[in-house]
């Protein structure tokens, strides 16, 4: 079957509404605010007290992780609650492709990790009065993380199961040692030769370091390169997401 | 072919496996314009397989099925836009009110925006839900849900429904809506394919039933028609002012009597030959001075017809509905 326009404007219909959806239903469940918000928080606050680091140091890791967990967190959660209530199936059902499904789900992660990060950005700025090198660049770049992360929060959301807790462990397995292999807290400099290789294939090493540059002004792979890696992860990402919801629905 | 000709469903050669078990296995059946199909069949039959392959959520091993011309796999879009697809579970968002669960419903199903609010108003006054519109739908009754349920399958206004168990264990009231809706709807032209247990409302409502049992079709027809194939399960019914072990067992060695079964306060003697089981249930009676209260006889019911088809007559011989 040929896709026409009309398919396109309707599925980019549908995913808004997917996404309009888990605005009103999901943002104020409890697990994504454990898992999206205070997690990072407290996971910073282990790594930063008792050490002299500046808080423009942190402040960038900071944004990154949390791009990482809230972004990632809506999807594990809301999708296993619509298998086991069903609703999953009136997705499945409607006249919409998968494309649109993921897409949707995906943005409505993007929407919900980028209105805390901009929070955290401008409470940083005032408590902090942090100078920003570009503001172009930091806004770019948390919406670039925050959709890659929503993605890869949509991957894992594939795994068939109604339990979210398998979904979570399944997706931690991956989140917490991406933390420790992204310079977000090991500066990259720091790292060994193999520890810098690893981290090319993460995406949060990217985010990180474009964050970096908006706030300092520096950054270690590059502008381009962080930027371009990024939008191959979300194309990445949704392709195995389409993928793996078309097999495991059949 | 011309779309006034078309069929609303065909299927042809399905066959779904899962691993090493055949949940669909080979079943060809039509369903044409305007009709009310009902699709019956025990637990595990593949009646849901069936309607999740005809709604393009799940893909066959093999076969094909069209939906208004349309190959569920290959135009699966423009397949699913002329249908409504009501599930056996009533699959709403608990948190979402009423109202906006609709209008969720239309836009998934690419209803215009400035038909979406006529609709909807319609739909809840239909379904008698309308004052309770804007409240979330966590606090509706079972029957409620059930309403709101097919009121979203209808939003799109879609020349076929699918509609799984619509009925199954509601109270009078919404039974008495929903079975008014879907036989107003056929009169409108909606073809409505049905799954249900209760065989009754097979019976009354559907211009054909298919039985399925074990992934394969035993039987398509008229309710009626069906009925006709197993004469042998015509009945006559005694009600009798006394009953005892002697008494039934008498009845039982009467000639062309095949079965004999206690139903409440009655006996039914199951035969091929009712004329001369009457005649000679009479005499007996007379001769034991036994008062009958009342004699019927009774023709197959359509649940005969399925435990006879789908072999479930062991241990389910004296329930009015197969659940």
């Amino acid at each position: 079957m040929v896709y026409t326009l009309e398919n396109l404007k309707n599925d980019l219909h549908g995913a808004w509404a997917i996404t309009r959806k888990d605005l009103t239903i999901y943002y104020l469940k409890p697990n994504i605010y454990m898992s999206g918000i205070l997690f990072p928080l407290f996971m910073l606050l282990a790594f930063a007290v008792g050490r002299n680091a500046p808080i423009i140091t942190l402040i960038p890791g900071l944004i990154a992780i949390t791009a990482l967990f809230s972004a990632s967190s809506i999807e594990p959660v809301s999708i296993p609650i619509e298998r086991r209530t069903k609703t999953f199936d009136r997705l499945l059902s409607a006249p919409i492709s998968i494309f649109a499904l993921v897409l949707g789900e995906s943005i409505s992660g993007l929407l919900f990790s980028y209105s805390i990060c901009i929070l955290m950005l401008v409470a940083g700025a005032i408590l902090y009065h942090l100078s920003l090198v570009s503001i172009l660049i930091l806004l770019v770049g948390i919406a670039l993380s925050c959709f890659t992360f929503a993605n890869l929060g949509t991957v894992f959301a594939a795994y068939p199961t109604e339990n979210v807790g398998e979904v979570m462990s399944l997706l931690n397995l991956v989140r917490l040692p991406l933390i420790f292999i992204s310079g977000v807290f090991i500066p990259l400099e720091a790292m060994p030769s193999w520890g810098r290789a690893v981290s090319a294939i993460s995406p949060l090493t990217y985010a990180s370091d474009i964050l970096r540059y908006g706030f300092e002004g520096v950054t270690h792979v590059g502008l381009v390169t962080d930027i371009v890696m990024l939008l191959l992860f979300v194309i990445i990402f949704q392709l195995i997401g389409n993928l793996l919801y078309k097999k495991f629905n059949e | 072919m011309p779309e006034l000709l078309m069929n609303a469903i065909e299927v042809t050669t399905l066959t779904k496996h899962f691993g090493s078990l055949v949940a669909v296995n080979n079943v060809t059946f039509t369903v044409p314009k305007g009709e009310i199909f009902g699709y019956l069949g025990p637990n595990g039959a593949g009646k849901t397989t069936t309607i999740r392959i005809l709604t393009g959520i799940t893909a066959p091993t093999s076969g094909t099925a069209t939906i208004f011309g349309h190959d569920i796999q290959r135009e699966k879009l423009t397949a699913r836009s002329s249908m409504g697809i009501v599930p056996e579970t009533s699959n709403i968002y608990d948190d979402l009110s009423a109202w906006k669960n609709l209008m969720f419903s239309a836009e998934l199903y690419h209803v215009r925006k400035s038909e979406r609010e006529s609709r909807a108003t319609e739909l809840l006054k239909t379904f008698e839900i309308y004052d309770r519109k804007d409240d979330k739908v966590h606090g509706f009754s079972k029957g409620m849900k059930r309403r709101l349920t097919i009121a979203m399958g209808l939003v799109n206004s879609p020349p076929l429904l699918f509609l799984d168990e619509p009925t199954s264990g509601l109270d009078v009231q919404s039974n008495l809506i929903i079975r008014q809706v879907i036989r107003d709807l056929n009169e409108q032209g909606v073809t409505v394919f049905l799954t249900t247990h209760n065989i009754e409302e097979a019976n009354l409502m559907c211009h054909r039933v298919a039985i399925i049992n074990r992934g394969i079709i035993a039987a398509i027809d008229s309710p009626e028609r069906l009925k006709k194939t197993i004469q042998s399960v015509q009945a006559v019914e005694l009600a009798l002012e006394a009953m005892s072990a002697d008494i039934i067992e008498a009845l039982a060695h009467i000639p062309h009597v095949n079965d004999i079964r206690r139903e409440g306060d009655k006996l039914r003697l199951y035969t091929e030959d009712p004329g001369s089981v009457v005649e000679a249930a009479m005499a007996y009676l007379r001769e034991k001075h036994i008062r009958p209260i009342s004699v019927n006889t009774l023709g197959p019911s359509l649940e005969e017809v399925f435990v006879r088809l789908t072999g479930l007559d062991k241990g389910r011989k004296n329930e009015k509905t197969v659940t």
